[in-house]
């Protein structure tokens, strides 16, 4: 029985990812070309390795279609619904930090938590004849830290999918939820971190389906080496 | 009136609505999302359908009746007073049970008799339970948040604070913690976490606010204003030093633990109004006249009981709200929304109160009484 191993495709993560294979003990080379999005691993060919976006491979894990993965875990909370009963997370791994957070604009001088944001959330409505608007690509991470977390329900989420920094200024939303690393980015567009707005301190992770066999030798294999890895 | 699966009783039901001078509304069973998403918020979403047309709308099943009553209404550009009913299948989802359901229900639009418009939304839901069921035993429970909000102000508490405890009536446990932290008063981080800006000056305050927005580029969108944030920016200020105090807390406490039968509700406020020194008069006024109404409509005060805590807490819920349950199960709810028509785009406020009623749940007693 072979199990499958999703790697990002691309970029740092897919550098960072394929370096701890290799401090793992597992030399990962492509099939066929370098563009090719299937591998092996060296003297295993119990273990087939997938390149997929680091997306996708929260959404495969999700649904079984690959054994493991190395994925941020941002994205695997906010892929798989139920994530606890369908995947494992077997070790958090020393790359791919980023904070997922909400960032209000710098001038909301009077928002600095999540308490004054409801506040100002349960006012919007009557003051602007329409909700609080959150851009985000973030769905469900966003609905489990406003609504079930800290019982802010009026709100609208508007879906951004890429410089999500930029919606506030433009007019597109009133705050975000995007991830961060550096806070860099917020800063350069005037953004600012409420003091209890981090929702997930993201890193990325070996991450196991809970559909798959889970047991036997390659499964353990592969945990024991990233385990010993970092 | 063999119509796919209704309950066998809903040719009666029909007919009883026609009776109390309604007009039946059919309404779409494919519903554009955004606004029951807007009112009740995002959270909404993972409790209804959701899908998409094909130029990318918004779309769900419907998940109640009342807010497309009113768009309707709103569209028509009907004349009030209106009285609507409806009738059909709603969806849901939901863990666990089925995930659609039937449903009926009146919603009364425009009668600026608040009193009597409350008292006929209650004695109306009543009877019609009481018709289906006849012979069974009803709990009817009333709220009014009007009678909570007129505490508020009475205790002389901030605006910052009367909102948020406002947004917190009908969840007891989000307004215990809420209340607990009020006794605390601030956070020390709320406190000095940054260099504040003079605040006596308020017109400065702004203008620096609008240089700032001006410099990075948020003047011109249409979001919090320079003065929204300098506002509540004074506001939060002064809240900081304040305190709930232990009477205020005492009050509000005695308050929101208040369950008595209805008849006797009009005397026992107005005993506690006086016994905490509370100015309660214009909330408590209104609330003797609903009961008068209800009485003079011959409705069934005896089974009828005030609970001072009962509300719920989305914010186009007004005053009534009322709940009608025989074997702890609830058969009929409703309430008074007049800030919903307005939200919803009316160009002018209309008072709006109605109810619901749960055909399953009273389906599934009538057949467990045969």
């Amino acid at each position: 029985m072979t199990v499958t191993l999703a790697l990002p495709s691309k970029g740092r993560m897919k550098d960072d990812a394929i370096a701890l294979c290799a401090r793992a003990g597992l030399t990962v080379t492509s099939v066929g070309n370098d563009r090719s999005y299937r591998g092996r691993v060296e003297e295993r060919d119990d273990i087939e390795v997938a390149f997929l976006s680091a997306s996708e491979i929260a959404r495969e894990l999700g649904s079984g279609g690959v054994d493991f993965g190395i994925t941020g875990e941002d994205l695997v909370r906010e892929t798989i619904a139920d994530a606890e009963r369908k995947i494992e997370i077997c070790t958090r791994l020393g790359f791919g930090e980023a904070d997922v957070v909400v960032a209000v604009p710098d001038i909301w001088l009077d928002v600095e938590t999540m308490a004054d944001l409801g506040d100002v959330a349960a006012d919007f409505r009557h003051r602007h004849r329409r909700r609080l608007s959150i851009a985000t690509k973030y769905w469900r991470l966003t609905r489990e830290f406003f609504s079930a977390e800290h019982g802010i329900q009026l709100y609208r989420i508007v879906e951004s999918l890429g410089a999500t920094e930029g919606a506030p200024a433009a007019g597109q939303a009133d705050i975000i939820v995007d991830i961060t690393t550096t806070g860099s980015t917020l800063k350069a567009n005037h953004l600012r971190v409420l003091n209890d707005g981090v929702i997930l301190r993201s890193r990325a992770c070996l991450v196991r389906s809970r559909s798959g066999g889970g047991a036997g030798a390659s499964v353990d294999f592969i945990r024991q080496r990233f385990a010993d890895a970092v | 009136m063999p119509l796919l699966n209704l309950p066998d009783f809903t040719g009666d039901l029909l007919q009883d609505f026609a009776g109390r001078r309604t007009e039946l509304v059919t309404i779409p069973v494919i519903q554009p999302a955004d606004p029951f998403l807007d009112m009740a918020g995002e959270d909404l979403r993972r409790r209804i359908f959701t899908t998409e047309s094909e130029t990318g709308e918004a779309l769900c099943l419907r998940p109640e009746f009342t807010i497309p009553v009113c768009m309707g209404h709103i569209e028509a550009n009907s004349g009030t007073p209106r009285r609507y009913a409806y009738c059909g299948e709603v969806f849901r989802q939901r863990r666990s049970g089925a995930s659609e359901f039937y449903q009926a229900g009146i919603e009364d639009l425009g009668d600026d008799d608040i009193a009597a418009a409350d008292a006929r939304a209650v004695s109306d839901a009543l009877s019609i339970v009481a018709k289906l069921l006849p012979g069974s035993a009803f709990t009817v429970t009333l709220g009014d948040q009007t009678v909570f909000e007129a505490v508020l102000s009475a205790l002389g508490l901030p605006d910052g604070w009367k909102r948020r405890l406002i947004g917190a009536f009908g969840d007891q446990a989000k307004l215990g913690a809420l209340m607990n932290d009020l006794t605390k008063g601030a956070p020390d981080d709320e406190k000095d976490a940054r260099s504040r800006p003079d605040l006596e000056d308020r017109a400065a305050l702004e203008d620096r606010i609008a240089g700032i927005m001006e410099e990075t580029g948020y003047s011109t969108n249409a979001s919090r204003t320079p003065q929204d944030i300098a506002g509540r920016l004074i506001e939060k200020a002064r809240l900081a030093q304040a305190r709930l105090d232990g009477k205020a807390f005492a009050v509000l406490a005695e308050f929101l633990q208040i369950d008595i039968a209805l008849a006797d509700a009009p005397s026992a406020l107005a005993g506690f109004a006086d016994a905490a020194g509370l100015d309660l008069r214009p909330a408590l006024a209104a609330f003797d006249h609903r009961v008068a109404a209800l009485a003079n409509q011959n409705a069934d005060l005896s089974a009828m009981h005030y609970r001072a805590a009962f509300g719920r807490p989305l914010d186009y819920y007004t005053g009534l709200v009322f709940e009608i349950s025989a074997a702890d199960a609830v058969l009929a709810g409703g309430g008074r929304y007049d800030r919903m028509m307005t939200l919803l785009g009316a160009s002018r406020s209309i008072p709006a109160v109605g109810f619901s009623l749960w055909l399953d749940r009273i389906g599934t007693l009538r057949g467990s009484r045969q």
